[in-house]
């Protein structure tokens, strides 16, 4: 009897226990993350694909959405980094010492180029392989290719300030193997880049439906650009990247090769600038509601609809997305009373004079600087504070910046206030012109030049200063046009079709066509593309890497140990200097960055640039 | 006869020895002496050793205490027992009861250990644990972390704050083992992960703390920086029903407050003195004429020119009230406890209190002979309420408005409504008014309720073989929100708003949600088996599964319909809004084991192990695995000991050593480990006719460089133990020397800065070892003579941290290699330059009479960071010795109590937002008295600070970092003193009470230290302003 009731107990004790075991978990040590996406289920579809690309779009918007940020080592656009927000980690307000500071830069360009490797090796390890149709075949094909285009223009930017860089071009497992990498030399970084180039222009699509994805051109547009820079570099030298032997015979293949490729850029697809290039209206002096067409290929609506295809590539932005994704333009183009503007980017007042007639098609005498307390300075004939001075020339001058009464929208946090006039050291308080009341320009404390950008600034209210849709251009054709015009003029001086692309461009700013003393030599017509670049690229970023491939810095700046370059204002005050009793090293630190030091402790393969040792 | 289920082998011991012996209970005669021994509680005691003193007869109590004896009338009967005291008793010839009090309840004492309870006195491991008494409940103690101060050698307790709903104590247990999370497992009636704030003192019966290896290693990957084990009341043993009930009511006082200057006017020549070092007169900020306009209207108009006392204004005494009633029961079938509690405390800051209420339940019954389960609930539920998480002011540059609140700010108006801002000329608008900030800003809510559930079976189908099943499901519910209301800023004498919000009108409603639930299945095995006698074997396993979850929600709104509304729904919810929700969780899976031997009662073997898998790791890399052995010696027990133990009154004596390992996951995060993308959206541009349309389009990062090898932090420890007991077990001793060593401390990596932008954060890797060398003491004296009984405990704790490796590059600063961290590292001062000889004289570093002067020791000429001293033996953090000195007495129903507790080995710069200085900014500067009274001036040269300077000076001599404000933090406290009368006499029983005890209790009523800021045992931050308190309670206990 006891036993049997032993045995009942222990039977009803293992069923019980069995049970409670049963219920537990069998995989609670496998415990998979709520929010993050386990990358082992990654990788079966098209649309992981998609979404692991936009992965990489994300960290390469973060480095070259903000390229204006490179005009402040130029001469024509002062930069300020201070502010709430400096995204460029590299110091931009002084043209003549950075190249020590970009340390976060070369961080961030390797952070793209480990997320593109990530997309560019699973497409090609996990999908093509498996791909079952033509079709998924060539968009996965279209999706790796987007990722080698991202690829090469990150390695492209790296070369161009770095020279000789590390090479990866696969996913790294261990970090061990990026400790004691070398510098590849310069050409086989550009051959890598090259390759990249070509595989996205054989992959990508004619015209991608989604503006803001690239497509044939874009990729053929790019590989003609690093075929133009080992050009320039190969003709102009490039003496502080070690072991780098410039080639005459290499540069006028390169410049071919890029003059090829950007003539395609042009014929094969139908292309056209915006707004078909015509310079649209002027508008009246002092007043902001009607502008030339270049100042709407800046602004977000009715803007760069890319409608002719002028916009190659552009890095968009959304507002109200969350996480937010807004551009900050507003924010570093203009003033408070714009939007709470902080106003950290500010057009020079050299840049001024390089607007031509729109009478001659060509420069008009140096606008006279003038104090506003001498008596009819506002008046004065060519006063740089009298607004007649500013009539009939380049419009893309009225599009771009803003001189004494000429007038902005202004916004509060979103809503649309009224127009906001600009007079240059009176920052405060109201203007009457005309019996109408108008608010002054606030400048936050950073003009000290005479004008403001107009340039990416917005004419209508409703977006808050971090919340812009603006695409950011990274190509777009007017470029590819002044590219293909240096290309070709290099090698075969002035042609026909290039001179003709450039008129495409003056045509923009209601510029006749060039005269015939600016296409008489090589030298003359490199001089007119290099005024279309300064005055048609003026805050894209382009101009210091222009400088530097040219090898153009003493010319800009004057020669080391010289008396540098002295900036001013309309008033005729001396602003800042650079470049004063500079010596050699100053400007060779400026043609070649600084390699960190931080890595260099890490990897003692890794060589330091020559003036930087 | 039959075997009867027993708990432990010891008694399956006694309970065959008793057969041995059976055959003299057949054999009576009338000159037999029988008999029943029994403890002090009436339970039978076995074993006991009986003899007629001066003949051979001996007997041994069987199972139920009984003995048989051959004896004579007048003989002489000694009746002996371990652990117990000898008594000797005259035979009668009749049935005598005799009685054996317990020796020292120390040797016989069940210590609960990790899964089971053991005899202290067979104890290999580093285990201290206290009873709680009625003296403990009786102090006013808000939580049971601070309780524990002063109770446990090795043990470090410390007091942080004394905030309502924020006053726990940290607790470290010999010293810190890991510079990653470094508190102990809190294990609460075998339920690890409970929060020991949120335990009702009352239902608490008794704490061990496990230190060493050996006891803590079937804790495993979670017990590498010891454990806490809690036992809550149970009606185990109960027989018969007993109710109780107690009130008290205490009062809070500061210990220490922060002396703040309410008057306006002297405060303003304060910046005016601190502006004149560095400024023309012309430039400070406040002008003569406004100082003394302030002077004189002051006392006549205090709307317009008020001397606001802000300290006075903000605080308050402080109260905790705390109710409790608990029954208790059972029989031979079963048992319960049923308890509830209530605290209600209110904070010495206004708008701080917080309310808990707690319950238990617990019932167990034998539903079959063999079988027995039970059932325990507990559960509470709080309500909090505060304005900044750490009392008066954040630990941050923000939340500093006690400090920007200068006294000439009226706090509020009650004919007009208005709150005060900034008036004087040249005041700053942004001038604080800490009233509006702790009435209407930060509103801070929390209403918390946690449940935690417990059922179990236990089955014993063979003697010593028992089976038990434990589920646990601990769950909890938080609701967060915050609604402050809008105020602004008023300036009486202008009779006009300031541009000042204080809380903007469209001020946002905050709502939080987060619950987590943990659920624990426990499948434990015993087995006791005593082989050959004196073979005493004690197996145990388990195998246990762990789950944890927590989901968090929270959303706030703009635009709300009313500001005294604060639930989402009460504002608008089409604009401006925004959530948030995410959930985890996390496994791990245990197997357990324990094997005891002890042979001859004299030598003690343990071994343990654990191995646990968790899902913080990758596969592969899950399971870990702990094991740890202890030997003991029974010395006293040896023969050839024992004639010279006897002599020196050594009743007890024991060697203990441990050595063994734990592991510690606390330095990674839940899913740190798992590949897994990162979200980064982007943005499609597209044409719509002649719109762009932007749209986000998903997109993922791998952001993931999984480190395979990565893996707990090791702590191996090696425990060296001595137990002794001496003169009738009335003094016990306890020392413990141990040596703990963590290895592979997990730490963030670093990568190569090619890798670093995209692969972020660096994988985790187990880089650095910390040691940890300690001696213990636990002291006690206890005595019972006549109605009169005493006891003294002192116990004492020495721990020296070094950190012996640390792969990442090491700055100069108090954190190096070879050094305890956080160690002390100090410019050198030579006091304040009197005059500017006395500047030229020193080492060149911009000072000025009454300015720090610091010695250049490196002789380079110039004063910087080479010249900072380390001091090996002194931390900043904490303190190397902790010590406390205990007593109690009682008479006659009187019982007296006190706790000395100390601490030394710590320096500290006591340098702070008080004592500070320098000024930084002229305006909106609260101002207290020390700056106005003891700062140096030509006038005042014997003053302790410095003279007051403006604005940031970067020179080393402002650094706080030198021996000018360094103090030792050594403290001698008088923690707590007691006294209580219990009414226990007959007529008590005849208006149906069994006893009352009426008491009253005092806690950190004085303290001796040298040390200047704000409490020796806090670690405060410079902007700290939150005293310990001092609490002063009246109580009452009744027992029906």
């Amino acid at each position: 009897m006891k036993q049997y009731y032993f045995i009942r107990l222990s039977v009803l004790m293992l069923l019980s226990g069995l049970f409670l075991l049963s219920s537990c978990k069998k995989d609670l040590l496998d415990q998979k993350s709520t929010v993050g996406l386990p990358s082992a289920i990654y990788w079966q579809t098209e649309a992981d694909a998609t979404s692991a690309l936009m992965g990489v779009y994300n960290a390469f918007r973060a480095s070259f959405d903000r390229d204006y940020h490179f005009d402040g080592h130029a001469e024509f656009v002062k930069v300020y980094n201070t502010g709430a927000i400096s995204p460029a980690p590299l110091v931009v307000n002084s043209p003549s010492n950075y190249g020590g500071s970009a340390l976060e830069t070369y961080k961030n360009l390797y952070g793209i180029i480990t997320h593109a490797n990530y997309v560019i090796e699973n497409i090609n390890l996990k999908m093509l392989p498996v791909a079952k149709t033509e079709a998924a075949t060539r968009s996965l094909e279209s999706i790796a290719g987007e990722a080698r285009l991202l690829r090469g223009i990150t390695y492209l930017r790296l070369i161009s300030m770095w020279g000789d860089v590390p090479y990866v071009g696969k996913i790294v497992y261990n970090p061990i193997e990026v400790d004691t990498l070398s510098r590849m030399p310069i050409r086989k970084v550009k051959d890598s880049i090259l390759a990249d180039f070509t595989y996205a222009f054989e992959k990508l699509p004619l015209k991608n439906p989604v503006v803001s994805r690239p497509s044939k051109p874009a990729a053929l547009a790019f590989r003609g650009k690093m075929q133009l820079f080992w050009a320039s570099w190969n003709k102009f030298g490039w003496p502080e990247l070690d072991k780098f032997t410039p080639s005459a015979t290499e540069a006028e293949a390169a410049y071919r090769a890029a003059a090829s490729d950007f003539k395609h850029v042009i014929q094969d697809y139908g292309l056209d600038l915006f707004r078909g290039g015509d310079p649209g209206q002027w508008g009246t002096m002092g007043s902001a509601d009607v502008l030339p067409n270049y100042y709407y290929m800046f602004i977000p609506n009715p803007g760069n609809l890319n409608a002719g295809g002028e916009m190659l590539m552009v890095l968009p932005h959304g507002s109200g997305l969350t996480p937010v994704q807004g551009d900050e333009y507003q924010r570093v183009f203009t003033g408070p009373l714009n939007g709470l503007g902080q106003n950290q980017v500010i057009p020079r007042y050299e840049l001024a004079n390089r607007y031509q007639s729109t009478i001659t098609g060509d420069f008009l005498p140096p606008l006279v600087q003038i104090q506003p307390n001498v008596a009819g300075a506002r008046t004065a004939p060519n006063s740089a504070i009298n607004p007649e001075s500013y009539r009939d020339r380049d419009y893309r001058m009225k599009a771009t910046m803003l001189w004494d009464y000429e007038k902005l929208m202004g916004q509060g946090e979103i809503d649309q206030t009224s127009y906001v006039n600009f007079l240059y050291k009176t920052f405060s308080g109201k203007s009457v012109i005309n019996g109408v009341e108008y608010p002054n320009f606030t400048d936050n404390g950073t003009n000290f030049s005479g004008y403001q950008f107009r340039k990416f600034v917005r004419n209508y209210g409703g977006l808050a200063r971090s919340n812009g849709d603006f695409n950011w251009p990274v190509m777009r054709l007017a470029d590819v046009f002044l590219m293909y015009a240096e290309a070709t003029n290099a090698v075969d001086g002035p042609q026909a079709d290039a001179i003709a692309l450039v008129n495409r461009v003056r045509r923009r700013g209601n510029l006749p066509p060039l005269a015939g003393s600016k296409i008489s030599s090589p030298a003359a017509f490199f001089s007119a593309i290099e005024q279309e670049r300064i005055v048609e690229l003026v805050g894209e970023g382009q101009r210091a890497f222009d400088l530097r491939r040219w090898r153009a810095l003493e010319r800009v700046f004057g020669a080391p140990y010289g008396d540098g370059k002295w900036f001013m204002d309309t008033h005729g005050n001396n602003w800042e200097r650079f470049f004063q009793n500079a010596p050699e090293l100053t400007y060779q630190r400026c043609y070649i960055y600084q390699i960190p030091e931080s890595e260099r402790t890490r990897n003692s393969n890794l060589t330091q640039n020559i003036p930087w040792r | 006869m039959c075997f009867i289920a027993v708990l432990s082998a010891a008694e399956v011991f006694q309970a065959s020895a008793s057969l041995t012996h059976s055959a003299l209970f057949f054999q009576q005669d009338p000159t037999s002496q029988e008999g029943k021994v029994v403890d002090s509680e009436g339970v039978p005691l076995p074993g006991v050793e009986v003899r007629v003193v001066g003949s051979a007869a001996v007997a041994v109590t069987n199972g139920s205490g009984q003995f048989v004896i051959k004896a004579k009338r007048g003989d002489l009967l000694k009746f002996h027992m371990l652990g117990y005291v000898d008594v000797e008793k005259v035979v009668e010839l009749k049935f005598i009861t005799v009685t054996l009090s317990s020796s020292s309840q120390n040797l016989n004492e069940l210590v609960v250990v990790g899964y089971g309870t053991q005899k202290k006195v067979n104890l290999t491991g580093a285990v201290a644990s206290i009873k709680v008494d009625d003296q403990l409940t009786s102090r006013a103690l808000p939580n049971v972390s601070s309780a524990l101060q002063g109770m446990l050698p090795g043990l470090a307790v410390n007091q942080t704050s004394g905030m309502a709903g924020n006053n726990s104590a940290t607790l470290l247990i010999r010293g810190l083992g890991t510079v990653n999370d470094a508190n102990p497992l809190i294990v609460v009636d075998g339920m690890p992960d409970v929060n020991i704030n949120r335990i009702n003192m009352n239902d608490v019966e008794s704490v061990s703390v496990l230190k060493d290896a050996a006891s803590a290693a079937v804790y495993g990957s979670r017990g590498a920086n010891g454990v806490i084990l809690i036992t809550t009341k149970s009606g185990k043993g109960a027989q018969g029903t007993k109710i109780s009930a107690s009130a008290s009511s205490t009062i809070q006082k500061p210990t220490n407050a922060f002396e703040f200057l309410p008057n306006y006017a002297k405060a303003l020549t304060v910046t005016q003195r601190a502006q004149a070092v560095g400024s023309v007169p012309a430039s400070i900020n406040f002008k003569n004429g406004t100082i003394d306009e302030w002077f004189a209207k002051s006392m006549i108009d205090p709307l317009r020119y008020p001397n606001t006392d802000w300290w006075d204004i903000i605080t308050r005494n402080g109260q905790l009230n705390n109710y409790n009633v608990s029954a208790t029961g059972g029989n031979e079938k079963s048992n319960f406890y049923l308890s509830v509690g209530a605290m209600d405390e209110k904070g010495i800051q206004i708008e701080n209190d917080f309310k808990r209420y707690n319950a238990l339940f617990s019932y167990d019954a034998k539903i079959k002979k063999n079988i027995s389960t039970g059932v325990r609930f507990s559960g509470n539920w709080s309500n909090y309420r505060y304005n900044y998480e750490e009392g008066f002011t954040a630990n941050g540059s923000s939340g500093l408005d006690i400090f920007t609140a200068p006294a000439g700010v009226t706090p509020y108006d009650p004919v007009t409504g208005y709150y005060g801002g900034a008036m004087a000329y040249g005041e700053s608008i942004l001038a604080s008014n800490p009233y509006v900030d702790y009435i209407n800003r930060n509103k801070n809510n929390v209403e918390r309720q946690e449940a935690m559930g417990n059922i179990y079976i236990e089955y014993n189908p063979l003697p010593g073989l028992k089976g038990r099943i434990d589920y646990n499901l601990n769950y909890g519910s938080q609701f967060t929100w915050r609604a402050d209301i809008p105020s602004k800023a008023y300036n009486f004498q202008l009779g006009q708003f300031n541009n000042r919000a204080y809380v903007g009108d469209n001020e946002r409603i905050y709502n939080a949600d987060r619950n987590n639930y943990k659920t624990q299945l426990t499948a434990k095995v015993n087995y006791d088996k005593v082989i050959a006698k004196n073979h005493e074997f004690n197996l145990m396993a388990a195998y246990s599964e762990e789950f944890w979850k927590i989901r968090n929600l929270s959303a706030n709104r703009e635009n709300r319909f009313h500001p005294l509304l604060h639930e989402l729904d009460a504002a608008l919810g089409s604009v401006n809004i925004t959530n948030n929700g995410n959930s985890s969780t996390e496994g791990m899976r245990s197997y357990i084991g324990r094997l005891n031997y002890s042979a001859f009662n004299k030598y003690l073997f343990e071994v343990n192990f654990r191995a646990d898998g968790s899902s913080r790791f990758i596969k592969g890399a899950q399971y870990g695995f702990f094991p740890s052995g202890a030997v003991g010696w029974r010395f006293t027990e040896e023969s050839f000991i024992k004639p010279f133990a006897q002599k020196i009154g050594l009743t007890n004596g024991k060697f203990r050593a441990s050595y063994g390992s734990l592991g510690n996951n606390n330095g990674i995060g839940l899913y740190e480990q798992q590949e897994v993308l990162t979200n980064t959206n982007y943005v499609a541009s597209s044409l719509n006719g002649s719109v762009v349309n932007q749209i986000a389009v998903p997109g993922f990062q791998n952001r993931k460089l999984i480190n395979t090898n990565l893996t707990w932090e090791k702590t191996t420890m090696f425990n060296l133990g001595l137990d002794m007991a001496f003169f009738a077990n009335r003094l016990t001793t306890e020392f413990d020397y141990y040596d703990r060593l963590t290895t592979g401390m997990i730490r963030p990596g670093d990568l190569s800065i090619l890798l670093a932008a995209a692969l972020s954060p660096a994988p985790r890797r187990n880089l650095g070892d910390l040691r940890n060398r300690g001696v213990e003491a636990n002291i006690t004296w206890k005595e019972n003579r006549g109605g009169f009984g005493y006891m003294l405990n002192l116990n004492a704790s020495y721990n020296r941290t070094i950190l012996e490796k640390w792969p990442e590059f090491l700055n100069r600063s108090a954190v190096f290699i070879d050094m305890p961290y956080n160690f002390v590292y100090a410019y050198q001062s030579s006091g304040i330059a009197q005059t500017w000889e006395d500047v030229y004289n020193a080492p060149i570093q911009g000072a000025a009479p009454g300015d720090i002067l610091l010695k250049d020791l490196n002789g380079d000429g110039r004063v910087d960071h080479n010249d900072q001293v380390a001091y090996p033996n002194f931390q900043t953090q904490r303190p190397t010795t902790n010590f406390a000195l205990r007593g109690n007495l009682s008479w006659k129903g009187f019982d007296l109590g006190f706790m000395l507790q100390g601490a030394t080995g710590r320096k500290d710069y006591y340098n702070n937002n008080m004592t500070n200085t320098r000024i930084t900014q002229a305006t909106n500067q609260a101002i207290n008295w020390n700056q106005y009274l003891n700062t140096w001036t030509v006038d005042n040269r014997a003053a302790a600070l410095p003279r007051l300077t403006s604005g940031t000076a970067a020179a080393p001599f402002t650094a706080n970092q030198s021996t000018f404000w360094l103090d030792d933090v050594t403290y001698l406290r008088l923690k707590n003193l007691q006294l209580g009368y219990t009414f226990n006499k007959p007529y008590m029983k005849k208006i149906g009470l069994s006893s009352v005890r009426i008491y009253g209790s005092a806690d950190n009523l004085a303290t001796i230290t040298n040390y200047r800021g704000l409490d020796p045992e806090k670690v405060s931050y410079s902007n700290d302003v939150y005293p310990l308190s001092k609490l002063f309670v009246l109580g009452l206990n009744v027992e029906l």
